[in-house]
């Protein structure tokens, strides 16, 4: 009983991450539109688009609208629909003589709303073209139909994203691996500084305990990277600036274990070692935070594009994802302590 | 440990050739990706694991001192 006592923190650990397990695997996506055909049409014309959907219920909904929708208030509504199932639908549009813009050609966006499902986009649906411009008589034809009274649903979902869909809910593995893995070389940063203020061998075991555990973060943060990156992004290793910078910083944590097994002399390895992972963790800011935000990048966050923000991290997920860090740090936190108390065991042994 | 790197071999031989293929690829951009996050929890797995073999190699080799002193 002591022991669960003493250490509830690792049980803490294990419970978030369970639950964090159960709810990120379980909890639905928004539902979304997947596909559109065709993606253009001719201005004048009458088009039938078919739209398939994702996590919808068309046959089971009372009522569905749906809008054509370009940049600003201008809207056209569907003329008719025929529901094939419930991913699948297709509406028809009577397209106006002429676009409310100064150019020959429009990207339009899907809207669908339907009372089960809610509102729903996607955006760079449909392309119409148009022979001539007149921004006037287009203004007139784009004006009749309104985007209103839009279903507000209160369901616990995750965002549906277009090329994420599902992948999304790494978030909740890929990221804290991440942010466990600063933490724990916080932690074995902090224990350095300690081993030189005030040489003491628990001090410096400790921090390799931290490092060991740290580096196998980053090698699993790298792994899941690779896997999630070749779905959205193509391949698995595009490359990317952060993808590189963090395998650098491995590099250079790994650099941490050749150093110690280079020397046999105990207070001198500790002193060397401690001073190196001052270094190493000095060196991980700028490869991590700095250089991936002055370049492109395809991370978000990076190269201009916002960072945990946006649709990309909603409230409904911050409160699987802020959870989640804590969750990966106390198990990182538990195996580093494993790694410490064997070492403790072992010098205990040499003596 | 032979058993264990015999086990790996082909486990290994078993998948690799499935990669190559196209045919992962359409199963994993399956029912909106969702084995994409279930290969990354695998990899998570499979990296405990691996950190927990090599320390339980530790501990074997300490009890191996204890039990020769």
């Amino acid at each position: 009983m002591s022991s669960i006592k003493k250490d509830w923190w690792k049980w803490l650990g294990v419970l978030i991450l369970t639950l964090v397990i159960l709810i990120g695997l379980l909890v639905p996506l928004n539902p979304g539109i997947t596909q559109v055909s065709p993606s253009n049409a001719a201005s004048g014309t009458t088009v039938s688009v078919s739209a398939n959907g994702y996590n919808t219920f068309f046959t089971s909904a009372k009522s569905i609208r749906a809008w054509l929708k370009l940049a600003g208030d201008h809207a056209l509504g569907a003329k008719s629909q025929e529901i094939i199932s419930d991913n699948e639908i297709i509406f028809t549009f009577d397209l106006p003589q002429s676009l409310p813009v100064d150019q020959l050609y429009a990207e339009t966006a899907l809207v669908i709303d339907s009372d089960i499902d809610g509102a729903f986009v996607r955006p760079f649906a449909l392309s119409i073209n148009q022979k001539e411009v007149n921004v006037e008589l287009g203004e007139q034809a784009w004006s009749v139909d309104k985007i209103h009274e839009l279903t507000e649903t209160n369901h616990f979902r995750y965002p549906f994203r277009n090329i994420l869909v599902e992948t999304i809910r790494n978030t909740y593995f890929h990221v804290p691996l991440w942010f466990g893995m600063i933490l724990l070389f916080l932690g074995s940063v902090i224990h350095s500084i300690k081993f030189l203020r005030k040489p003491d061998e628990l001090s410096d075991q400790k921090a390799v305990g931290f490092v060991s555990a740290g580096v196998l973060f980053g090698i699993m943060g790298l792994v899941t990277g690779a896997i999630w990156a070749k779905f959205p992004w193509g391949a698995f290793w595009s490359w990317d600036v952060k993808q590189n910078m963090s395998a650098i910083c491995m590099l250079i944590y790994a650099a941490y274990f050749v150093l110690r097994q280079s020397m046999t002399d105990q207070d001198r390895r500790a002193r060397v070692s401690a001073v190196y992972n001052l270094f190493a963790f000095m060196a991980m800011i700028p490869l991590l935070f700095v250089i991936p935000r002055l370049t492109e990048s395809l991370h978000p966050g990076n190269g201009g594009n916002p960072a945990l923000g946006g649709e990309d991290l909603d409230n409904t997920m911050r409160m699987i994802f802020y959870p989640a860090i804590i969750g990966w740090t106390l198990l990182g936190v538990w195996m580093a302590q494993l790694k410490w108390r064997t070492l403790r065991i072992e010098s205990r042994l040499r003596e | 440990m032979k058993k264990r790197l015999f086990g790996l071999a082909a486990f290994l031989l078993y998948t690799l050739p499935m990669m190559a293929q196209g045919s992962t690829d359409d199963f994993f951009r399956s029912t909106g990706k969702l084995y994409v996050v279930v290969a990354a929890i695998l990899a998570i797995f499979i990296g405990i694991v691996i950190y927990l073999y090599n320390l339980d190699r530790k501990i074997k080799n300490l009890e191996k001192q204890i039990k020769n002193e």
